[in-house]
């Protein structure tokens, strides 16, 4: 059977390739894995300080200025819920997750997105790779990050942030390469410099584009990590992977319920964010 | 006229701008062999958009460019602060020639010497008024308490200042217009390009916004160049017009020059309609002293500048039915009624007497 032997001599191949780039790219992969881990331990460190009342008020907080005092009591009350439900150090490892891999997808994404927003053959050239990322199932990105990264939150995160940045690189290209003509027009006529056309007139005009991406950079975030579970994670995600296989259905639809309030929560804030304040239409005097 | 010892601040000489892929091909042509236009187009398929356009603009002239869309005006208009770079040809701005100028000197030449108006406004929606209106200052990086005195003089100068923290938004097109002149002002330049700053508006809001930017361009001093498609607009504001077709400048003169000798069958069809009441003056009515019989001496006199609209209250009240005109003590001419009526209809008196 020549086509088995072919299958197998694929896999040989595989494993062959796989060792020579762990043994090649171990320091790399070392390091890559210690930001990835350093990163995600800063933020779960900070979460982790702050009691979980005081989080709780300080999210409501935000969201009564943001929303409004409804929507401010629903967050404190979620928050609160996920405590109670005996899942606080699950919500704020997932929490951290969802952060680091957001602010990853947002610094990196954001930065190609400027790019490939001003230059229209660099957005041709990344088209069809972001339309490949968003395409694939997000669970065939665990392969690739456990294969180098190992069982852990960095291979969570990675996965997350392949899955993540897409949004943020599109329609932050999108809003830097549609400033309307007449004001690009403006920058050069008033004498502005390179820089102050990008920051003055692009930028201020590509926000709320920016801002829809890094919201639904977020949201992508929050489906992956739950993932991310079966990789060792850690948070809400792994709790639902571990109690489904041990038949602990109760404790994965408090997990479940927890997941659900955060990422509405999460939602609705980001999601005000992406009106820009200065957008606004009442008067300021 | 003063006018003409005044400096120069624009000088164009033989200025052409061809779109198109095989453009440089066609500047050759045009170069060597003299192509023009229609050859242009038909052997390298380019388009030309200004054509061997030669012109100059002296300080604190208002120089307008009136012609219909597709004319080549708006494109004219950005070759002078090379928004748009000339195929051929050469423009001067204070006796500097842009085309050599570097980045940094034309940034500077944008940002000190050269402000512009645009059609669509384009105030930055995010900012309060006052900071649109500092805008240019900002970019030349003006600190903010100055620049918002600055900013806020400007307003003030188009009527404004009580609107400074509002958004643009809050206003209406009128008043978004002259934020955009403010902004322009603002930097001091001594050229304030319009491109069909009042296009958009309503005839009532755009004839007192026409009075009011010639007063304050002549109340500062600056030059203007003013684009419009309006043939009224132009002799409204404009010290001369410049009548552009087909990317040629067909006629360049003051509105009087140009009711009474249009330069072509389309200039005499766009001047047609208008008044001459207003444009018309004594100097180019009037008869030779010789022509007239009776005793000169004893009429009323009136400049040469005066307009026909004040001639004709100036012959009904004479018994004689006629003024002198006189510049000082030196008797230049005489209108009469005669003249007046030929005047009107569009026939000079000069004519008439070969």
């Amino acid at each position: 059977m020549a086509w088995r032997d072919g299958i197998k001599a694929f896999d040989a191949a595989i494993d062959v390739g796989m060792v020579w780039i762990s043994n090649h790219g171990n320091d790399a992969f070392a390091l890559l894995r210690g930001l990835l881990e350093g990163g995600f331990g800063a933020i779960l460190w900070l979460l982790a300080e702050i009691p979980f009342w005081a989080l709780s008020v300080m999210v409501g907080a935000l969201g009564w200025r943001l929303l409004g005092w409804r929507f401010g009591a629903f967050a404190t009350a979620s928050l609160a819920l996920c405590a109670a439900l005996g899942l606080w150090t699950e919500t704020i490892e997932t929490l951290a997750l969802v952060l680091s891999a957001t602010t990853m997808a947002v610094l990196i994404g954001g930065g190609i997105g400027v790019f490939a927003g001003l230059s229209p053959r660099l957005a041709r050239l990344l088209d069809p790779v972001l339309d490949l990322i968003q395409t694939l199932p997000p669970y065939l990105y665990l392969l690739p990050a456990i294969a180098f990264l190992g069982y852990g939150p960095a291979t969570a995160i990675l996965a997350t942030f392949i899955v993540a940045v897409p949004p943020t690189v599109k329609l932050t290209a999108l809003g830097i390469s549609r400033t309307p003509t007449e004001f690009l027009e403006l920058g050069a006529a008033s004498g502005a410099s390179g820089w102050q056309v990008f920051s003055k007139i692009r930028l201020p005009f590509a926000l709320a584009s920016i801002m829809a991406g890094v919201n639904q950079s977020l949201m992508m975030a929050f489906g992956m990590v739950v993932i991310a579970g079966i990789v060792g994670s850690g948070g809400l995600g792994q709790t639902i992977y571990a109690s489904v296989r041990t038949l602990d259905i109760a404790r994965s639809v408090d997990a479940a319920i927890a997941i659900v309030v955060l990422t509405i929560v999460l939602d609705r804030l980001s999601q005000t964010a992406a009106r820009p304040q200065s957008f606004k239409t009442e008067p300021r005097a | 006229m003063t006018q003409d010892t005044s400096e120069i601040l624009i000088d164009c000489r033989n200025v052409w701008k061809v779109f198109g892929e095989r453009a440089d091909d066609a500047i050759a042509a045009i170069r060597t062999r003299g192509a023009g236009k229609r050859e242009v187009l038909r052997d390298f398929n380019c388009v030309v958009g200004v054509a061997d356009a030669s012109f100059q603009i002296r300080k604190g002239e208002i120089f307008c460019i009136m012609g219909l869309s597709g004319s080549g005006k708006s494109t004219l208009v950005r070759l002078l602060n090379r928004l748009i770079e000339p195929s051929l040809g050469e423009i001067s701005i204070r006796g500097r020639n842009i085309s050599q100028m570097n980045r940094k000197d034309l940034r500077s030449l944008r940002a000190h010497e050269i402000g512009m108006v645009f059609q669509s406004v384009a105030l930055i929606p995010g900012r309060t008024v006052l900071d649109n209106a500092a805008f240019g200052l900002e970019v030349q990086g003006v600190g903010k308490a100055e620049r918002h005195r600055i900013a806020l003089d400007a307003l003030a100068r188009v009527g404004l200042s009580d609107w400074a923290n509002h958004l643009p938004k809050q206003l209406s097109g009128g008043m978004q217009q002259r934020v955009g002149l403010a902004r322009a002002i603002a930097s001091d330049p001594g050229i304030i390009l319009m491109d069909e700053p009042f296009s958009a508006l309503d005839p009532l809001i755009r004839r007192q916004l026409q009075d009011e930017f010639r007063q304050l361009t002549k109340s500062l001093g600056k030059s203007a160049v003013f684009i419009t498609h309006d043939l009224d607009e132009a002799m409204r504001i404009g010290d001369r017009i410049a009548i552009m077709k087909d990317g040629m400048m067909i006629q360049i003169g003051t509105a009087e020059e140009i009711v009474l000798h249009p330069a072509d069958a389309y200039v005499a069809e766009f001047v047609a309609g208008i008044s001459r009441l207003h444009l018309v003056k004594a100097h180019s009515l009037m008869l030779p002293l010789t022509d007239y019989a009776g005793p000169v001496e004893k009429l009323a006199r009136t400049s040469p500048e005066a307009d026909v609209q004040a001639l004709i209250d100036l012959v009904l009240a004479a018994p004689e039915q006629a003024v002198a005109i006189a510049e000082g003590e030196t008797l230049l001419g005489v209108v009469t009624a005669r003249t007046l009526l030929q005047g009107i209809r569009g026939e000079e008196a000069v004519e008439k007497a070969q």
